[in-house]
């Protein structure tokens, strides 16, 4: 009975989907989803359901954790029991609309290259017989699609589980169904917004700079993005805290991010805004509005401007010619670098890290991240009481601690990116399966790039602040921890950075995550109050010796007990197998 | 007939083509040679619409390909020197997107691609994702694209780069046979014993200009040589011979 109903609405639906128009469209989806540039299978191409599966995922999880504070077992156990919801969900939700911007900005700036139409799309699309404008509308629909669709993923799972968590006090089903439509509605928009005002950015910039100067701005223009998006989030504790009191004081800084204005409207739906937050929430639509008209438009430039005139353009950006730093090249190459192996793969790694825009950004979204959690201890640093040596406090000695611990970790997992995986032949051809000096190479990269500044920057300043002796203690440590930690997160590490594939996601891979999580806490929280307290009697500084020591021992042991086989360099990662067959009968 | 009237192209102020004038008739194959740089790829850009030119104009049946570029394009097809594919879709998919996308009727778009994926030796392959393909396999994807709507002009930018001896020895023989149903051929190549052979007609380029344009068996009379010396005679002063020689000796040197 129901397929007599379907049957006739799939005909319909599957002969649309065979027009030209609807097959482009699907087109630019499957790019947008599989990756565009010119990159064939280097990228990280994940499948869709993958994809909006990990998009979903934190929405979900934060929601999970809230059940803590909503719980009305606990809420009466702490002898709560008469709360507002509405009142104590004011900084969650903007938690999460925070979340949806951050989720989806970063999402927007991953995938730019594949939403705007490239160079492939114009040589397969354009000697077709169909016009440039069937073109830059099927990709306009695509673009609305993955809006729509990152909207609705990002934010689902918070949709459904945050009302319910808040609920859980309330026996109505109105309630719910009236928090989850607010709560959908704010959240939702607010990742509309942040999708068309990085597209906004990134466009108007393509549309008024020349195609050469786009090329080189475009990645530190995203870097910026990832970085103030890392802020936006790492910030949205205290940006709650400023946003409850804002009729106190209306000159907030805190009225300038978007973030509040979709935590005003969802307010003002809610019927609970307070006179400054609701007029907030009155700019969110406008603003929606705004900059949907302006990626539209910017978009149009950019398409009229790039992709219709793609034949005209080279594929590559010239370089300039001369190096840079020559004799700088050169003092590394006779004191650093012993063998051709090591001076050859160095600068490879070297202007790989420096040039390729995948890695750039991923670099710049970890430095951001250890440049706010700097920021933020150094605030903590000079907001402290004490004022008999604040460059003594816990805060203040953290922060080149911080700095080192993100550039470590991530050159680390920049290095685990492939770039051109095509191009890697020459290096399965030069390099033999036993050489192991990837690893001796790949530890001079993170010390010449972690080390100098953080040294020649920390020692002047804790010198000046807190004395000769200070400043020479603290770089010290700051330089053996920098050490240590290079030690340890190369341990087992046998590729030439950049020319392995992807790393299979392992069973052990959430160990992994909290092992960093630990030794983010070890390396730059607990040392830095050990250190605190150690500094005030220099000589308990002595008592670093043995942790360093251990520090040291552990993975020179586990590098010595590996197995020569599984020391070998790699290019392709292999699966580990549960079970090994031996094929004894055979 | 396909008509290059003056055809000049400009890249900010460096020409890149000037005044390029030539004719393809019907069953014609025009090669065009050309050094590195003698603005080959600039032409085939504007033959294909690609590219709008600075000057002149392309005129098909004597009228300009952009009056109605969507209705000449339906009448092209190219096969493009770099084999940019989706890396993702499967063979089979990305010949019926390209036939979808030219307006084929479905039944006859499906029987085309499994006979032409047959003939050219891909039919075991249409389901593989084009990202696992060799180059060779890749320009026979974009072989079959551009000939099975059976258009009127084809246009072929080094077609054979990648190509096995068979797929070669097939191609060659298909361009002839092209060439004798009527179509009009544009074959741009290096190779100029494949040129020799499957043109009829030859175009030489250097520096964006057109330096001799005749029958492969004119130019041979006139210049009495070969067509590669032929080439060389006209487009460079270069003792290869020495060149190479040169080459070795600084190989060689300490």
């Amino acid at each position: 009975m129901t397929t007599l109903f379907t049957g006739p609405i799939r005909r319909r639906w599957d002969n649309y989907r065979q027009r030209p128009f609807a097959r482009m469209v699907q087109l630019f989806i499957a790019r947008i989803f599989h990756g565009g540039g010119a990159a064939d299978s280097e990228s990280l191409d994940l499948s869709v359901g993958l994809f909006l599966s990990l998009l979903a995922l934190p929405g979900g999880f934060v929601s999970i954790l809230l059940f803590n504070k909503y719980g009305s077992l606990l809420q009466w156990m702490q002898g709560t029991t008469d709360v507002d919801p509405y009142a104590i969900a004011v900084p969650d939700e903007y938690f999460f609309i925070v979340l949806s911007v951050v989720v989806t900005g970063v999402v927007a700036v991953w995938r730019w290259d594949s939403i705007f139409p490239d160079r492939r799309d114009y040589l397969n699309l354009v000697p077709l017989p169909i016009s440039t404008r069937t073109i830059f509308f099927a990709n306009l629909v695509a673009m609305l699609f993955l809006v729509g669709l990152l909207a609705v993923d990002v934010n689902a799972a918070s949709s459904i589980l945050f009302p319910l968590v808040v609920g859980a006090t309330q026996n109505t089903f109105f309630f719910f169904v009236k928090f989850a439509a607010v709560h959908a509605i704010s959240v939702m928009l607010a990742s509309i917004f942040t999708f068309f005002a990085v597209l906004s950015v990134l466009g108007l910039l393509m549309a008024v700079l020349p195609h050469s100067v786009f090329r080189r701005v475009s990645v530190y223009a995203r870097a910026l993005v990832v970085i103030s998006l890392v802020t936006l989030l790492s910030t949205s504790f205290a940006a709650s805290a400023e946003l409850q009191p804002l009729a106190q004081s209306p000159h907030s800084w805190a009225r300038f991010l978007p973030s509040a204005w979709f935590l005003g409207l969802c307010q003002l739906l809610r019927g609970r805004a307070d006179p400054a937050l609701a007029a907030l929430g009155r700019l969110a639509l406008p603003a929606l509005g705004s900059v949907i008209v302006a990626a539209i438009l910017v978009y149009a430039v950019g398409y009229r401007r790039y992709f219709v005139r793609n034949a005209e353009m080279t594929e590559t950006t010239p370089i300039r010619a001369r190096p840079t730093l020559p004799r700088l090249r050169t003092v590394l190459d006779r004191l650093v670098l012993r063998t051709p192996v090591q001076r050859g793969c160095f600068h490879f790694v070297w202007k790989t890290l420096l040039r390729s825009e995948p890695h750039r950004l991923v670099l710049a979204g970890i430095g951001g991240l250890g440049m706010v959690l700097a920021a933020q201890a150094l605030q903590r640093a000079f907001e402290s009481q004490s004022d008999v040596n604040r460059a003594l406090s816990a805060d203040a000695l953290s922060v080149p601690l911080i700095l080192i611990f993100c550039i470590v970790t991530g050159l680390r997992v920049a290095f685990e990116i492939p770039v051109e995986l095509r191009s890697n032949w020459i290096f399965r051809l030069m390099l033999d399966a036993g050489n192991h000096e990837c690893e001796p190479m790949a530890r001079k990269v993170i010390l010449i790039f972690a080390l100098p500044w953080v040294v020649l920057i920390a020692f002047p300043l804790y010198a000046y602040f807190a004395g000769w002796i200070v400043g020479l203690l603290h770089t010290a440590l700051i330089v053996t921890w920098c050490i240590l930690l290079t030690n340890a997160v190369l341990v087992r590490f046998r590729k030439l950075p950049f020319t392995c594939a992807f790393p299979l996601f392992e069973q052990h891979s959430i160990v992994t995550l909290l092992g960093w999580a630990m030794a983010f806490l070890a390396f730059a929280i607990v040392t830095p109050e050990f250190e605190s307290w150690a500094l005030l009697e220099p000589i308990r500084m002595i008592g670093f010796i043995p942790l360093a020591s251990v520090a040291w021992y552990v993975p020179r042991r586990i590098r010595q007990n590996t197995m020569e086989i599984e020391r070998q360099l790699i290019f392709e990662e292999v699966p580990t197998r549960a079970v090994e067959v031996l094929h004894i009968g055979d | 007939m396909l008509e290059a009237v003056r055809l000049t192209k400009r890249y900010a102020s460096l020409p890149a083509v000037q005044d390029l004038s030539f004719s393809l008739r019907q069953g014609q194959v025009l090669g065009c040679l050309g050094p590195n740089g003698s603005g080959k790829s600039t032409t085939v850009k504007m033959l294909t619409g690609l590219l709008e030119p600075t000057r002149g104009m392309v005129l098909f049946n004597g009228r300009n390909i952009r009056d109605d570029l969507e209705g000449y394009r339906k009448l092209l097809g190219y096969v493009p020197e770099e084999p940019h594919l989706y890396p993702y879709l499967t063979g089979w998919e990305y010949l019926e997107l390209i036939g979808t996308l030219r307006g084929m009727p479905r039944l006859q778009l499906e029987k085309k691609i499994d006979s032409l994926l047959e003939l050219l030796s891909l039919h075991a392959h249409r389901h593989s994702v084009v990202g696992s393909y060799s180059k060779g396999m890749r320009q026979r994807i974009l072989l079959i694209a551009a000939l099975m709507d059976n258009p009127q002009i084809f246009i072929f930018d080094e077609p054979l780069s990648g190509l096995d001896v068979t797929s070669a020895l097939i191609f060659k023989n298909l361009v002839q046979a092209l060439g004798q149903q009527g179509k009009l051929v544009f074959y741009c190549s290096h190779v100029l014993e494949v040129v020799e052979k499957v043109c009829s007609d030859v175009l030489i380029l250097r520096n964006g200009s057109v330096i001799a344009q005749d029958s492969v068996e004119k130019i041979r009379q006139v210049l009495g040589q070969s067509l590669e010396h032929s080439f060389l005679h006209l487009v460079d002063d270069v003792d290869t011979m020495s060149v190479a020689r040169d080459i070795v000796s600084v190989m060689s040197a300490a």
